[in-house]
């Protein structure tokens, strides 16, 4: 470019003397000949050169200018072999082993490269002229190449014995012994250059590969314990890589690693899954948990599999926890640690994967609602234990994290009726006898019932904590009235009036009080009726409670007794000695009440009373009498209820209800489904209600269901087919 | 032995007192609310005509607000409807 701009610019034209062409003296000519002749030989035997090297690069300069360049190319070629060929028999000839015979051949291959190099620093002019003017003929290194591709390492023997070498030498490796890396990596090199590292080396090794672990998969999966297999494949899989790192060539390293994940894990997989996961799971190790997944993540459906396994795992151990009816009482307990563990061992070992997670709140779906209503009962139960009083194992903090946990498990639940009707049984107790640890954290609790499952859901048991607020307010007002009426006693009497709707359905017992307690309640009915017209008041015994002065011989004590103790024991005042019966008969208390009452009194911790003869359960001909040396460290004593145990009749009763609360949500949901469809098949509405509602139902109560709002001519067979209905308007 | 009640914590349950289960307009129970409100109680009393008809007062007010001034009546007798005070 600069020369030619150079010529636009001037406009002088010099003319050049002609020059004749210079011819090469023939004897020069000869003398070149021989000249480089004997450099290739020097070079290849490694004697020094005798000529200077700049000559013979310019006699070859030289000759290229004169059209020598295919002559020089052929007889340099011919050299060239013949040398190769003759080095050959260094190979053959020679018994050695085949460490000797790699680093021969890798010797041999070496001082090739050198000497190419050092051929091709003379000829560089020929390689830059001829070579590259003619696309047919191979460049120097790349004719060193060919000829010692075609006279040594495609000889037979020598390409079988340096592959075998090879091949033993990488076995010995993965046997743990060391071996010269370097040597292989320049012998992988060299056949790499030659281009025939992929066909005669690489195709054959993955075969070698892939039957080695074969063998040690089939072998060490079934003498290995699983974890121990786990960490074996995780080795070999570091070793293949490193392997790869460190001479292999990069194109292997995809097809390498494939065929040993296939061998070691994805033809073991279920075996891997089946073995290893309850184990792992049940010993929580997590690091193992997380080698299994990292590998199962690298084939194919691993990790499908994985999660199926988790997820039969999860069901199986939940079911045996929820069935069991031995262990209900560590039921929600054991629960909460299952879910903290198996979260633990997502967050830990399953990096978190959304699959897995999904899988485990699937499961646990499923398995808890095996085992209807019980669980959810035990769930209220577990709560109302955190929510009541004098349980201070936890600060509101703990106790909110406790309660965020329990509702984990509540979402599970599918009959989410009964556990409102247990729960509402237990916070009528708590809010009653006023044994709820603290406002806070009720109204936590039912706030987070109410992001669940919406306001309709804890309406009532708004209602509840209203009705309790409303009574505390309307106190003041009562204490002002009594003072006005006068009356001889000086009772200090509380009311908490609840409305009936909100509060679970207690049955009325009509219980014989004193006079003056009947004075009480007549004087509070004026009054509270006075401040609300057109309501009826109605008295329920069994949930109130006194505090009673007793004074024994040995001193005089506080004691804190619900209604019916007290009534119990006022009969004391009057007789030392009474009979079942006719304490039965003087309070009115019904039959079981009085034996619980009584069981109470005279067999539970503090004993105000003597039962004739001992024993733990109340018989019809008892006698009991007040126990004249009552000693208590404390002034102030609380005698507890016997908890009514739950009994069979008690459970089919709560049940009972929660079915007809049930049989309203069915109704309404058929008569929704027919609304918008009109006609229906019975298979067909039967699946839809089954879509709607969050709780089992038999499919006999759903027909029962059907036939009563045909009844109701809400809906109609149709004339022709009985199992065709029709929504009536 | 003597024993005296120093306090006494009584538990007293109160339902609306009237003939009928559900409320005449709008059909819900009595011891549930109207349509419009959330909680049963003082929120959505209820409340009796001279008639002795009662009714959610919510439901009654409505009522009234849809009839002329002059004639307003309860909607089961026909009666002219006048609160009835205790």
């Amino acid at each position: 470019m600069a020369s030619n701009q150079a010529s636009v610019k001037s406009t002088k034209l010099s003319v050049k003397n002609f020059k004749p062409k210079v011819r090469l003296p023939d004897a020069g000519k000869e003398e070149w000949w021989n000249q480089l002749r004997e450099a290739v030989r020097a070079i290849h035997n490694r004697c020094p050169i005798s000529y200077n090297r700049e000559d013979l690069h310019k006699a070859v300069g030289h000759m290229c200018t004169h059209s020598l360049s295919p002559r020089l190319y052929n007889e340099l070629k011919i050299q060239c072999e013949e040398y190769t060929k003759a080095s050959l028999h260094q190979l053959i000839d020679d018994f050695m082993d085949e460490m000797a015979y790699l680093i021969k051949l890798n010797s041999l291959w070496k001082d090739h490269c050198n000497q190419m190099i050092m051929i091709r620093g003379i000829y560089l002019t020929l390689d830059r002229t001829y070579v590259m003017q003619n696309p047919l003929v191979l460049s120097l290194w790349d004719m060193g190449l060919e000829l010692f591709r075609k006279f040594i390492v495609s000889e037979q023997t020598v390409e079988k014995k340096t592959i075998d070498g090879l091949l033993s030498l990488i076995s010995r490796e993965r046997n743990g012994e060391t071996i010269n890396k370097s040597l292989i990596k320049s012998l992988l090199r060299m056949l790499s250059e030659l281009q025939m590292y992929q066909y005669h080396f690489e195709n054959k090794f993955l075969q070698v590969t892939e039957s080695l672990y074969a063998t040690e998969g089939q072998n060490f999966s079934q003498s290995l314990e699983i974890p121990d297999y786990l960490s074996f494949v995780d080795k070999r899989i570091k070793e293949e890589s490193e392997r790869c790192l460190h001479y292999l060539e990069h194109s292997t390293k995809k097809p390498l690693l494939t065929s040993v994940e296939k061998q070691l894990i994805e033809y073991r997989k279920e075996m891997i899954i089946n073995k290893g996961k309850t184990e792992l799971l049940d010993t929580n190790r997590l690091d193992k948990l997380k080698l299994m997944y990292s590998l199962l993540a690298r084939v194919n459906g691993g990790l499908d599999e994985l999660c199926k396994r988790f997820s039969l795992y999860i069901q199986e151990r939940g079911t045996s926890m929820v069935m069991d009816t031995e262990r209900d009482k560590t039921m929600v307990t054991e629960l909460l640690d299952f879910k903290s563990k198996l979260d633990s061992v997502i967050e830990l070992s399953f990096d978190h994967n959304p699959k897995f997670i999904n899988t485990e709140k699937d499961s646990f779906e499923t398995f808890i609602n095996r085992r209807t209503n019980k669980p959810a009962e035990l769930i209220a139960k577990y709560i109302d234990m955190k929510l009541r009083a004098g349980n201070k194992e936890a600060t509101d903090e703990e106790l909110d994290k406790i309660l965020d946990k329990i509702m984990v498990m509540f979402r599970f639940i599918q009959g989410k009726d009964v556990f409102e009707a247990f729960y509402k049984k237990d916070l009528a107790k708590r809010l009653l006898v006023g044994r709820s640890a603290s406002v806070d954290a009720e109204m936590s609790m039912l706030l987070k019932l109410k992001q669940e499952c919406g306001a309709g859901f804890t309406s009532k048991l708004e209602g509840m904590f209203k009705d309790i607020e409303h009574s505390k307010e309307l106190m003041p007002h009562y204490k002002q009235y009594l003072n006005n009426q006068k009356i001889g006693h000086n009772l200090d009497m509380t009311v908490n009036v609840l409305m009936t709707s909100n509060w679970p359905t207690y049955h009325p017992m009509d219980v014989i009080l004193p006079e003056y307690m009947i004075s009480y309640q007549k004087h509070f009915q004026q009054f509270y009726l006075s401040k609300h017209s057109g309501r009826k008041l109605q008295w329920i015994s069994t949930l109130g409670h006194c505090v009673v002065a007793a004074n024994f011989p040995l001193g005089k004590k506080d004691i804190v007794v619900s209604l019916l103790q007290t009534l119990v024991l006022l009969q004391f005042n009057k007789e030392d000695e009474i009979s079942f019966l006719d304490l039965k008969q003087r309070t009115g208390i019904d039959d079981a009440d009085m034996r619980r009452t009584l069981q109470s009194l005279a067999c539970g911790k503090v004993r105000v009373l003597h039962k004739k003869p001992k024993g733990k359960e109340v018989e019809d001909n008892d006698v009991f009498a007040y126990v004249s040396d009552f000693k208590h460290k404390q002034f102030h004593i609380k005698i507890n209820q016997v908890q009514m145990k739950e009994t069979l009749e008690e459970n089919i009763n709560t049940t009972e209800r929660v079915f007809q609360d049930r049989q309203y949500q069915i109704d309404a949901a058929i008569v929704r489904i027919m609304k918008t469809r009109k006609t229906l098949s019975h298979a067909l509405l039967v699946t839809a209600v089954y879509e709607q509602l969050k709780f089992p139902i038999k499919p006999s109560d759903l027909k029962k269901r059907i036939e009563s709002l045909i009844e109701r001519d809400y809906m109609e067979r149709d004339e022709d087919d009985a199992y065709q209905y029709h929504y009536v308007a | 032995m003597k024993v005296t009640i120093q306090k006494w914590i009584g538990v007293a349950s109160w339902k609306w007192q009237v003939n009928d289960d559900n409320c005449g307009i709008c059909r819900m129970p009595f011891d549930s609310c109207c349509p419009e409100c959330k909680l049963p109680g003082d929120d959505c009393t209820i409340v009796w005509g001279e008639c002795s008809h009662c009714f959610h007062v919510h439901c009654i007010l409505k009522w009234l607000q849809s009839q002329n001034y002059q004639d307003q009546t309860c909607p089961m007798c026909r009666q002219s409807w006048k609160f009835k005070t205790h």
